[in-house]
């Protein structure tokens, strides 16, 4: 049977997943210095130096339309690999790394089926647990194009 | 310390006080003389047993020189005196009475506390003109010459009843209460010697009181401080835990991102998943550990905090204990020089 490796991962205590393919790695926040860029849209966090590169990081809350919320101590960074390159999501906490069956994903519901291109890709479930997966670059790609700088094609 | 108290406490032994314990012997003679001179009647003073404990005063001539001459005489007379004597202890009040050989003679009772210890006797003295065959007939029982024996009994000295009777009354007031007051003053002596005992017991209980006092002050100073230590040690586990918890955290991640690479190496990276799933595990329960010794070292650190609250209650208690102690010490040497003027005056003859 087809399976899907997700790393999940909470926001505002929803909890999230992503194939984990998609995951170059996972960072604490605390552990890094966020430089934040002025004039940039919301939904850009700031920038952090990863091992001499820079990296940007994304809001989820923002994108979410979920309510601000300070970067605490368990915070992390998921580090994803996107448009060829590495974006960082800003994340409450990185839950858990499971193994998904295709029975117990389904296709989100038609309203949101109704977009194109929407960045929900289906909803897993996980006993009483119930799992957003999302499409990292569509997440993204449905930011405002013209206003996002897209990762490392902005680097000077 | 006197014989009659006993040594344990400082009660007297009422049994034990006897007529010279109460009666000062010098003053009790002068005044018998002067008395015995004055009235013109003749006395002796005797103990219980009946033992003379003053010289006779005034003896008359038909007493000394003729009924006490002969062995019949004498025995007679401490006969009669005895008598007399009897009664007066048992009424205890003066007995007037006529004696074997025919004169008015008086016992005085001196008595303490219900109890007989000595007796004054006297008289030698007659109430009415003598009939001299009475005197001729007690000549002859005693064996004296009866002539001389009436002549003698003329000398004796005539008084009214009343006024033998009168002067039995004075000896037997004035010596009752030399001995009651004596005894009263013996008491007195005996009360404050008790008081001053105790007192004495008293300054020195509060001495270590005072002294203990200090020590638990001292001990529960360092009590605090020690609790206090407990509490920075509490501080040191809580930053280690800290630094445990930072450990765990790092490693969860690193098991997290293991798994990561293995989900990415495919078929090939299943048995570093597995590995990588364990070191998640490891990290959880060592995560878990931290947050059961951190509700642990709480649990410590609140009970720190009331031990402290507890142990100020404790040391303001016992400042207000040596306070209190200070005081009573205070009265208690107020109640000592008290006690020493008591003592200065129960003994001062």
């Amino acid at each position: 049977m087809a399976s899907i490796q997700l790393v999940v991962f909470a926001v505002d205590d929803q909890e999230y997943g992503i194939d984990v393919l998609a995951v170059n790695g996972i960072l604490r926040a605390k552990k890094f210095k966020i430089q934040l860029l002025p004039g940039m849209p919301k939904s850009i966090e700031g920038i952090i130096n990863l091992r001499g590169q820079i990296k940007y990081l994304y809001n989820l809350r923002h994108k979410f339309h979920l309510q601000d919320a300070a970067i605490s101590d368990e915070s992390k960074f998921i580090m994803l690999n996107i448009y060829d390159s590495i974006a960082g999501w800003v994340v409450d906490e990185v839950t858990d790394i499971v193994k998904m069956d295709d029975e117990n994903l389904e296709v989100p519901p038609n309203c949101v089926n109704g977009f194109a291109n929407h960045y929900i890709k289906s909803i897993g479930k996980i006993d009483e647990r119930l799992i957003i997966i999302l499409d990292p670059e569509k997440v993204l790609a449905q930011e405002d194009l013209e206003d996002i700088p897209l990762p490392d094609k902005l680097v000077v | 310390m006197s014989k009659y108290q006993e040594k344990a406490g400082h009660e007297i032994n009422l049994d034990k006080i006897t007529l010279t314990d109460v009666i000062d012997l010098g003053f009790l003679q002068q005044f018998q003389d002067d008395f015995a001179k004055g009235v013109g009647v003749a006395s002796v003073t005797v103990d219980a047993e009946g033992k003379p404990v003053t010289n006779p005063s005034s003896y008359t001539r038909f007493c000394m020189d003729f009924v006490h001459s002969t062995d019949c005489g004498d025995k007679r007379c401490a006969e009669s005196h005895h008598k007399g004597g009897e009664e007066a202890a048992r009424t205890g009040k003066p007995f007037v009475y006529e004696c074997h050989a025919g004169v008015i003679d008086f016992a005085a009772p001196i008595m303490l506390e219900g109890r007989h210890i000595g007796t004054i006797l006297g008289g030698q003295v007659l109430a009415e003109e003598p009939i001299e065959d009475k005197y001729r007939k007690v000549a002859k029982e005693i064996g004296v010459a009866e002539e001389a024996f009436v002549e003698a009994v003329k000398d004796v000295r005539i008084l009214s009843r009343e006024r033998i009777e009168a002067a039995a009354n004075v000896l037997f007031i004035v010596a009752n209460n030399m001995s009651r007051e004596a005894y009263q003053k013996m008491k007195l002596q005996t009360a404050s010697e008790t008081l001053s005992d105790g007192i004495g017991q008293i300054s020195a209980t509060m001495q270590e009181l005072a002294a203990s006092a200090s020590t638990v002050s001292h001990t529960q100073t360092n009590l605090n401080n020690e609790i206090k230590n407990v509490n920075t040690v509490t501080g040191k586990i809580d930053e280690v835990m800290d630094f445990i918890k930072d450990i765990a955290d790092e490693t969860r991640l690193l098991g997290l991102n293991a798994a990561i690479e293995a989900a990415r190496a495919g078929e090939a990276g299943l048995g570093f998943g597995v590995v990588a799933q364990e070191i998640r595990k490891l990290s959880d329960d060592s995560k878990q550990t931290v947050g059961r010794i951190k509700e642990l070292t709480t649990i410590i650190k609140e009970s720190v905090e009331k031990t402290v609250v507890m142990g100020n209650a404790t040391t303001e208690t016992i400042e207000q204990q040596a306070a209190a102690i200070e005081e009573v010490t205070a009265s208690v040497e107020e109640i000592n020089s008290l006690t020493d003027e008591l003592t200065l005056l129960s003994t001062e003859k």
